[in-house]
């Protein structure tokens, strides 16, 4: 592959552990500039660590991390004003107003309250959540917390975007628009890790993706690459394959015959 | 959002802390968002006291109030308890430290309960450490946010006893203990993220949540036993203890503390309280250096909170099983016996709001039977009807069944409607037979044994009394509380605890016990009168009772 910028992630044989099980065993991935890196894996496959590390939430890995090509230090923190993140957990100060949260958090990454606060609000008028702006999020829905995350998360223009699971709760109408935001985001050279179960999705939206499996990457590449691979026809027939499960008709026969029982 | 007048104060500290590399603007940022979310926020602690009613839902924001401070008289009335000590007398050796003793133990306690969850909050993991914003300044937010309630905390606590050791002892008392106040507190602070530090070693997530469950359980028993010792308290006003130095008294930080009060104020340059006053000083000082050392390392295990911890199976209890057989007659009542045994261990709010009054249940008791063990003869008292006093462990009964209708995880009571069940009275059967196993049953089954140890075996007729009238007076609590299924409502809802319903309750135990000792003037009357409540108990539980069908509502959605 061949790139004209530099990558903004790197990972050098990147290894985690907790006590004795090893989470991550040696990810080497470099991230660049307009990429839409769908990072699929089974659950415990080591996805949201990698994601973590990155973010300096978690320490002890080995292993070289580079973010805008410098190096994670243990008093690293002025590389996050160019990282906007959603986590898979809905987490948030709720009982705060949509208001009162994103101007904190916008605040947080440099803006004025000013700034936070007229963007905040023009882009929850974008999701046609501007009457509830000044109303607390413990009242929100689900897919109204999940555009919150997101509005929060794209304040202060990131270059690199985090997103777990991003369409969680969403409407099919919202689905479209977010979609649509992450590719054109893209378009201008912003860098998306996008992380996500609905491999649909995943296939559709993603120029890379990335399996990883058992704390190591299993496959690496466009869809079309791992297609030819792998000889099979979706997203998700190739991540049954390269994860090693075939089972999945044995077992869901298994399943009906144990709920009929009795 | 609001200024707060403690922010505007902490502006005047901005050079400070600009000087150790924070940034204040963010770190003050911060502040006041956590603070307008603590005014937003009902303290489980205090919810207990309050009978604030909650409005229906959060369809309109609810005006901002600060509960904690709120709740500060509360804390002016425990201070309240140390002004005896302060002014009874120029023993400051000995008053001092039962000041400052009685202080920290306060202080130390309410650090955990109500601060727990500032300093626990895992949010502030995945909102604010993802920020470009330099660690040191989140925990610098964090300590500063502590700090703040602390300070209102400690205004409460000493404050009567600085006013009045102030107009007894003049104002070089006060100055002293000001500045020790501010001392203990900074080595409580310490000491306290210490514990934390070893409690995240030593247990992971769920198992540390229940330890500071129990301690703020420990600390509603002290502050309820407190009252009834004040009383007494006065009776020591006349004690007066010569203080001789001990060895060990090195290791007792109320006793450091009383040694500058000698030192300064009584001119005792002895080498023992030379030593105390060092302590006092420097002990605090190093501790919060210490600090600055070890937030990090408490950071860094803080994420354990979030870890499940290793599963362990949890199997059927065979004891839970041979009861379900042994006391319900339908397997649908089986089935909310089990299930009530097993909500009612994992029910931390619940636990805090109940085994304060099971603790009453066990000491009450024994606080009625002293006053009347004291003016009697031992051969006297055991061969008395003291033991009635038993009937006060029923006293937890009327808790436990207003309570039983509340739940941490309240909107899981759809499945009630969902589920197609026969008859709603088994669900309540069920449940308080559940309750009454693990919360009533361990409490009297203590209790009968040490009172047939001391008022001998012929009280056991009177016991199986006690007994079945408990139960009947455990039916009648439930059927006053629970028109509501279990399980089905917030906390949040919970006012004062049943109100007039409760006193009634509570009263009715005494009408129990007056009936039990009247008939015991009768000879085999306890028998007559425990067959008579076996026949009411069989009659009333064996009845189906309707059960208002004003089902789950609160739990839709």
């Amino acid at each position: 592959m061949h790139h004209a910028t530099e990558p903004v992630i790197v990972t050098r044989d990147l290894r985690m552990r907790y006590g004795d099980r090893y989470v991550l065993q040696g990810i080497d991935l470099e991230a660049y500039p307009g990429q839409i890196i769908g990072y699929i894996g089974p659950n415990g496959a080591g996805k949201s660590t990698t994601v973590k590390i990155m973010l300096g939430l978690v320490r002890g890995y080995t292993g070289e991390v580079k973010l805008f090509g410098q190096d994670l230090s243990e008093e690293a923190y002025a590389y996050k004003r160019r990282i906007g993140y959603v986590p898979e957990v809905v987490e948030l100060f709720d009982n705060l107003t949509a208001c009162e949260y994103l101007t904190f958090v916008g605040e947080l990454y440099g803006l004025t309250y000013e700034e936070a606060d007229s963007k905040a609000l023009r882009l929850m008028a974008m999701f046609e959540l501007e009457s509830v702006y000044h109303a607390r999020i413990n009242s929100f829905s689900k897919g109204m917390r999940q555009k919150v995350m997101l509005i929060a998360s794209l304040l202060h223009n990131p270059d690199v975007l985090f997103l777990d699971e991003p369409l969680s709760g969403l409407d099919a109408n919202s689905v479209m628009v977010v979609k649509e935001i992450m590719t054109q985001l893209a378009a201008q050279g912003k860098t998306i890790f996008y992380s996500s179960h609905i491999m649909e999705v995943v296939e559709k939206i993603s120029s890379r993706i990335i399996l990883i499996d058992g704390g190591r990457i299993v496959a690496d590449g466009s869809f079309e690459e791992l297609k030819a691979q792998s000889q099979e026809g979706s997203l998700e027939q190739i991540f049954n394959q390269l994860t090693g499960f075939h089972a999945y008709k044995q077992l869901a026969e298994q399943f009906v015959s144990i709920v009929r029982e009795g | 959002m609001r200024d707060f007048a403690s922010l505007k104060l902490l502006d005047r500290t901005k050079r400070l802390f600009a000087a150790f590399g924070v940034d204040y603007p963010i770190m003050r940022r911060m502040l006041q968002v956590k603070l307008t979310m603590d005014s937003r926020r009902v303290p489980t602690v205090i919810a207990q006291t309050s009978n604030k009613k909650k409005e229906a839902d959060t369809g309109g924001p609810l005006p901002d109030v600060n509960y904690f401070i709120r709740s500060l008289w509360l804390y002016a009335l425990l201070g309240l308890i140390l002004v005896p000590f302060v002014v009874m007398g120029d023993n400051y050796m000995f008053q001092a430290a039962i000041v400052f003793g009685m202080f920290m133990f306060l202080i130390a306690t309410s650090m955990i309960s109500d601060f727990s969850s500032v300093l626990l909050d895992l949010r502030d993991k995945s909102i604010l450490h993802t920020k470009p914003v330099h660690p040191r300044t989140i925990h610098a937010a964090r300590t500063v946010h502590i700090l703040i309630y602390l300070s209102f905390l400690t205004a409460a606590l000493a404050g009567p006893s600085l006013l009045a050791g102030a107009i007894r002892h003049g104002l070089a008392f006060l100055l002293l203990f000001l500045i020790e106040v501010v001392l203990a507190n900074m080595l409580i602070v310490v000491l306290t993220a210490l514990l934390y530090i070893v409690l995240l070693r030593l247990f992971d997530g769920e198992k540390l949540k229940d330890m500071i469950n129990y301690v703020q359980i420990l600390l509603s028993l002290v502050i309820a036993v407190g009252y009834q010792v004040v009383a007494r308290s006065f009776e020591w006003m006349e004690l007066q203890v010569n203080f001789l130095f001990q060895w060990w008294h090195v290791f007792v930080p109320p006793i450091w503390f009383a040694a500058p009060f000698e030192l300064l104020l009584h001119g005792d340059r002895s080498a023992p309280t030379l030593l105390l006053t060092v302590l006092a000083v420097l002990i605090p000082v190093l501790a919060m250096l210490l600090y600055g050392k070890l937030i990090p390392v408490f950071e860094r295990n803080l994420q354990k909170l979030a870890d499940q911890g290793a599963m362990r199976a949890s199997r059927k209890s065979r004891f839970a099983d041979r009861a379900a057989r042994l006391l319900c007659r339908t397997s649908e009542e089986r089935t909310f016996f089990r299930f009530t045994l097993n909500m009612l261990k994992g029910e931390r709010e619940f636990k805090l709001k109940t085994y304060p009054s099971v603790g009453f249940s066990i000491i009450f008791p024994f606080i009625f039977l002293y006053s009347a063990f004291s003016d009697m003869s031992w051969e006297d008292f055991s061969g008395s009807r003291s033991y009635i006093t038993i009937y006060f462990s029923g006293m937890l009964i009327p808790t436990v069944a207003y309570m039983m209708k509340f739940s941490g995880t309240y909107k899981g009571a759809w499945i009630y409607g969902v589920a197609p069940v026969s008859h709603r009275q088994v669900i309540v059967t069920g449940v308080l037979k559940a309750a009454l196993l693990r919360l009533f049953a361990p409490v009297f089954a203590a209790l009968a044994v040490i009172f047939a140890a001391l008022f001998g075996l012929r009280i056991l007729p009177d016991l199986v009394a006690v007994l079945l009238a408990m139960l009947l007076y455990a039916y009648l609590c439930f059927n006053v509380f629970n028109r509501e299924l279990p399980f089905s409502h917030a906390f949040e809802g919970a006012t004062g605890g049943g109100g007039v319903a409760m006193f009634g309750l509570v009263l009715l135990i005494v009408a129990f016990a007056l009936a039990h000792v009247a008939i015991t003037f009768i000879p085999f009357g306890a028998w007559g009168y425990a067959l008579l409540l076996l026949a009411a108990n069989w009659f009333v539980w064996r009845r189906r009772s309707p059960v208002a069908a004003s089902s789950s509502k609160n739990a839709a959605m």
